[in-house]
């Protein structure tokens, strides 16, 4: 009985509290890096030269450098030229450019899976190049792109545990702060990952509803 | 600018030696993972009700509660609570290679799956039994369809492999941010550690490339 | 020839792809309600000189005109509006793949030519219609067959009321079976006066219908003339030859 009103007195509270934070840095991060992800997939597909050559060298550095090494370097590492970033703002900073890398795959996969044809044939009708990409290529990069952009946000929501090692205090940070202090770190920490259990769950199960919703016939096929 | 260089030279043989202890890791979780995982998967596809229940609720598991999460959990909760006493590189490996093994599993299940039903119907002709045929007939194939997959699966465990720093564990990261403390380079030395990562994910995705080469059976297409 | 009659006029197009020279130097020209085919082997150009008459492809030489004016080397704008005005028909059907027939036809109506959206459906029911596919409007292209598929594209076509059509090896992908509807449709559109260019195979149905053949071999515009001179009393030896290997196939 102790247990339970420890657990409802103390522990969940500040869970609550990190569990705030971890929502702060989630969205914004998920939002921003879906953003960048459609922009620079679509500068790879599209682009002239210089612009292909600058976007792939942020693809091979931020999918190449894990996610620990890039949040020092925003938080340890930009003091050295005079920047000085919050904990939050360096982890939002982090987590947007990172996973932005990943989505940009997906999203110039998605592009490059749509058949020539099809731009073809709008040119043809005499769409404009901007009518054609938004209405012709960009409803079904959308579908395309929609699965890996989602698993995506959903390892963002795991990864933004990780704000806890550059001292953004989340979740995680909370749990190992008051676990530290009671050394029950098997009960806190199996709430803990409870929490973020749920998280990931509900989104995952949302994800399948929207691909499910916007599924067309034969539509799966890539390349057919 | 000089000051860059001189700090990375000065601290790169030390984090090579870290690079060892990161190839370590990573080598230990994807072998504990790939036994794990084919386990896992041929449970799935194969198993009766029970076992496909208990293998996607270990893969939901282990696939939905962060990295770090788990580290505290079974490192500082789960052994020390049962009186296990290992090393944190040792426990490290371990926490990888149970991930590893949930999302392998998905891997090869696909791999298993995309073979023709006949594949397995040729075999019980023959007389196998189902795990002489399982093993002498689907997994070759199937294996071999997920090394691309696979590929993958090391860049992401090499990554992963980072965050042990947070159980004190000397690889890369954790030797980076002891020799950055000390002296003040921060800048320079995470972004060498972070080229060591680029460096060892290239190494490892070309001799996976030069595998799938190997084991290559001519004609074959699915 | 006569030019103020002239719905399209090309002279001297060329295109190279890297070394490769595709399009050497063509000029042909169509009046209002006529139909020409071009025929040749695979290489030929004809696909080139069909997609650089619409500019998909950008000739490296070579001018164009319709109804008069001059296209190419002007601005974007017009570029755009006089696509409209040229329809296309290609071998792969290109139906865009998110979209129902319905959804295909009226796309150009609502987003190109800016109709509002009542008028554009009508429109778009009354061309699926006239290709005989109103009980389809609203099946997905993996739904359709082949057939069905390139007469939801002729109809895409024609609700963009275009001067002139351009078709590019249009039954060349289907199922023999389901050759005839096209041609129908085609045949159809031929009568009621539709000014045509068409690459195709189908040299029976070419004869039929065609004012003029062209017979096109490694980009050049080999000979032309009309349909019974070009199949059986040609004056090039090339012509001859191919013609009567095509005859003894279809």
């Amino acid at each position: 009985m102790d247990e339970l009103i420890f657990i409802q007195q103390d522990v969940l509270p500040s869970l609550m509290r990190g569990l705030k934070i971890s929502l702060l840095l989630i969205i914004p991060s998920g939002v921003c890096g879906l953003a960048i992800g459609v922009l620079v997939g679509a500068l790879r597909v599209y682009g002239n030269r210089w612009v292909k050559a600058v976007t792939n060298v942020y693809v091979v550095i931020f999918r190449g450098f894990p996610l620990v090494v890039q949040l020092f370097i925003w938080y340890f590492g930009l003091p050295h030229i005079g920047i000085y970033l919050s904990p939050y703002v360096a982890a939002v900073v982090g987590f947007a450019l990172c996973s932005g890398a990943y989505h940009s795959e997906y999203v110039r996969g998605a592009f490059h899976s749509i058949k020539r044809g099809q731009r073809l044939a709008a040119q043809a009708i005499g769409f404009t190049t901007f009518g054609m990409i938004t209405h012709i290529i960009f409803p079904q990069a959308f579908r395309r792109a929609l699965p890996g952009c989602g698993n995506e946000l959903i390892y963002l929501i795991k990864y933004s545990s990780l704000a806890y090692m550059i001292t953004c205090i989340e979740l995680t940070g909370e749990g190992k702060v008051i676990a530290s202090e009671t050394f029950k770190y098997t009960e806190i920490f199996f709430i803990v990952g409870f929490i973020y259990l749920m998280l990931t769950s509900v989104a995952s199960f949302f994800l399948r509803r929207l691909e499910n919703s916007l599924r067309l016939p034969g539509f799966d096929h890539y390349g057919l | 600018m000089t000051e860059y260089l001189i700090a990375i030279r000065d601290a790169l043989p030390y984090l090579l030696q870290g690079a060892l202890v990161t190839i370590a890791l990573v080598l230990g979780a994807l072998l504990l993972g790939l036994i794990l995982g084919v386990f896992l998967a041929v449970g799935q596809v194969y198993g009766n009700k029970a076992v496909r229940a208990v293998v996607g609720l270990y893969v939901w598991f282990f696939r939905g509660v962060p990295l770090l999460v788990l580290l505290f959990l079974f490192y500082f909760g789960l052994f020390t609570l049962l009186g296990i006493n290992i090393s944190a590189f040792t426990a490290a490996v371990i926490i990888l290679g149970l991930i590893s093994a949930a999302y392998q599993s998905q891997i090869f299940r696909a791999g298993i799956l995309s073979l023709p039903e006949g594949q397995f119907k040729a075999a019980r002709a023959l007389g196998m039994s189902d795990a002489r045929a399982v093993l002498f007939v689907i997994l070759p194939q199937a294996l071999r369809l997920s090394i691309p997959g696979w590929s993958n699966e090391y860049s992401i465990v090499l990554k992963d492999s980072a965050v042990a720093y947070a159980l004190g564990v000397a690889e890369v990261m954790a030797r980076a941010h002891f020799v950055a403390s000390r002296t003040y380079q921060h800048l320079p030395l995470y972004f060498t550690a972070g080229v060591i990562f680029l460096i060892l994910t290239y190494l490892g995705t070309k001799s996976l490339r030069l595998l799938e080469e190997k084991v290559r059976i001519p004609g074959y297409s699915r | 020839m006569d030019r103020v009659n002239d719905v399209l006029r090309v002279e001297n197009l060329a295109k190279k792809y890297g070394q490769k020279e595709v399009l050497k130097d063509a000029s042909l020209s169509v009046k209002h309600g006529e139909i020409k085919v071009l025929i040749g082997p695979s290489g030929a150009g004809k696909s080139t000189l069909l997609q650089c008459i619409n500019v998909l492809v950008t000739p490296d030489h070579g001018r164009i005109w319709l109804e008069g004016r001059e296209i190419l080397h002007t601005k974007k704008k017009e570029l755009h509006e006089y696509r409209q005005k040229v329809g296309m028909i290609f071998q792969d059907f290109n139906l865009f793949d998110h979209l129902t027939a319905l959804g295909n036809v009226e796309i150009g109506l609502v987003r190109v030519k800016k109709m509002n959206k009542q008028e554009a459906r009508e429109r778009a029911v009354a061309e699926l219609d006239r290709v005989g596919l109103k009980d389809h409007i609203a099946k997905y292209p993996a739904q359709l067959s082949g057939g069905q598929k390139q007469r939801v594209s002729i109809a895409r076509a024609l609700a963009m009321d275009p001067r002139v059509m351009l078709l590019d090896e249009p039954t060349s992908a289907l199922d023999p079976e389901l050759i005839s509807e096209v041609l129908a449709v085609i045949r159809a559109l031929g009568e009621e006066g539709m000014t045509m260019i068409i690459a195709t195979h189908q040299i029976g149905f070419a004869s039929d219908l065609a004012s003029e053949i062209i017979f096109m071999e490694d980009g050049v515009i080999v000979e032309a003339g009309p349909p019974a001179k070009i199949l059986s009393q040609a004056e090039c030896a090339r012509t001859r030859e191919f013609c009567a290997k095509l005859t003894s196939l279809y």
